[in-house]
């Protein structure tokens, strides 16, 4: 065998081994948030540690204290188990019931507090066809508020 | 007949005209998107700019395999002006991307492996580049280069599939959407058409700056190689 050739596949071993070795190590660090099923199989795992837990807003469970600042809702992933999360801020543009959303915070007991609140947004994208908001009832919409 | 001066010149054209086309399309005839309302139209930049990358980047991995097969001068100076044009495309990507992620998510940045990647991307590329302006020997140069071109690659399609193989925020693909084996981009016509458009006119945009590039690198060469004539 010609030495090249032994180079070559020896650096594309090498290559497979460092690929498949990374992706394995992503793996484990890419959990980038939990879901509240595998936080509340195991509520001491997560005691008092900083996490991210990613689900849905429970419908009609967002409650607002505009005096306190204090945005409180349960988030699901099936409706029926949910954790009650509170975060003091503001609601994001894009923060709705139904909405898939990333919160950043410890689990305080039953409760989560959250001291980072992130929209997921879905992939799906659709128009309005009924009445087509126009750029100009856009703009009109964000001055009357 | 199509000499590379006059297709330089039908894509610069092309693409100044196009990028202004899709521009006033964009803003002044969409409508807007139910959900997330205005900020919708940096797609219209953020997702062009991404195809762009993945294939600046692919046409780096070509021409860097070619290069070490068949050690000509030129496919190396495609690869270089291939990687020059991706980095800048790449650079786009992260900042659209931070951009349209405020409004939306709540955020410019997260670790989540589809920026973080994508930054690694980026980071890998300008190493690309501290690595040939480290070596003084040509074609040391274009062989070094070439390996770290293809490793780099190998970076996009882990990329392209981290939103299936890992939780992240950012959501998985809207335009290579799949149901059952067909193509099913999520999206409305009136909102899929102008973004087909806007990737098109980006490509020849690339194309273009491609070509301007490797132009000018063989040029480059070509002067080196005369000025090291003169000093023998």
């Amino acid at each position: 065998m010609k030495t090249r050739t032994k180079f070559v596949i020896g650096g594309a071993v090498i290559i497979a081994v460092i690929t498949a070795l990374s992706i394995q190590s992503l793996q484990e660090m890419t959990v980038f948030f939990y879901t509240p099923q595998e936080v509340l199989a195991s509520p001491n795992e997560f005691e008092n540690k900083t996490i991210r837990i990613g689900a849905l807003v429970q419908k009609s469970s967002v409650e607002w204290d505009a005096q306190a600042i204090k945005l409180s809702f349960n988030i699901t992933e099936d409706g029926k188990k949910f954790i009650p999360v509170i975060y003091a801020g503001v609601k994001p543009d894009l923060f709705r019931e139904g909405q898939g959303v990333v919160v950043e915070g410890k689990m305080q007991g039953q409760h989560f507090e959250a001291r980072q609140l992130l929209v997921k947004h879905s992939e799906e994208y659709s128009v309005e066809t009924e009445h087509q908001k126009t750029k100009e009832e856009y703009y009109k919409s964000i001055q009357t508020n | 007949m199509f000499s590379l001066k006059k297709t330089i010149l039908f894509l610069e054209w092309t693409s100044i005209l196009g990028l202004l086309v899709c521009g006033l399309w964009v803003f002044l005839k969409l409508p807007m998107e139910t959900s997330q309302g205005f900020p919708q139209k940096i797609m219209y930049l953020h997702v062009p700019s991404v195809i762009t990358t993945y294939l600046a980047f692919f046409v780096v991995f070509v021409y860097s395999i070619a290069y070490l097969w068949k050690r000509e001068l030129m496919f190396d100076q495609m690869a270089k002006a291939s990687a020059e044009v991706g980095l800048v495309f790449c650079a786009l990507v992260l900042v659209t991307g931070a951009i349209w992620g405020r409004p939306t998510w709540g955020t410019y940045w997260v670790w989540d492996a589809r920026l973080t990647t994508t930054l690694l991307l980026f980071l890998i590329f300008m190493g690309y580049f501290l690595l040939r302006m480290s070596v003084n020997d040509r074609d040391k140069e274009a062989r070094l280069a070439a390996v770290l071109g293809i490793i780099g690659f190998l970076d996009i399609p882990i990329i392209h599939k981290s939103v299936e193989w890992w939780r992240t925020l950012h959501q998985p693909s809207t335009l290579f959407k799949t149901d059952s084996g067909e193509a099913k981009p999520s999206m409305p016509p009136e909102l899929l058409y102008p973004l087909l458009a806007s990737i098109l006119i980006m490509l020849a945009f690339y194309l273009y700056l491609l070509l301007m590039r490797f132009e000018a690198e063989k040029r480059q060469d070509e002067l080196n190689q005369l000025l090291a004539e003169t000093q023998d």
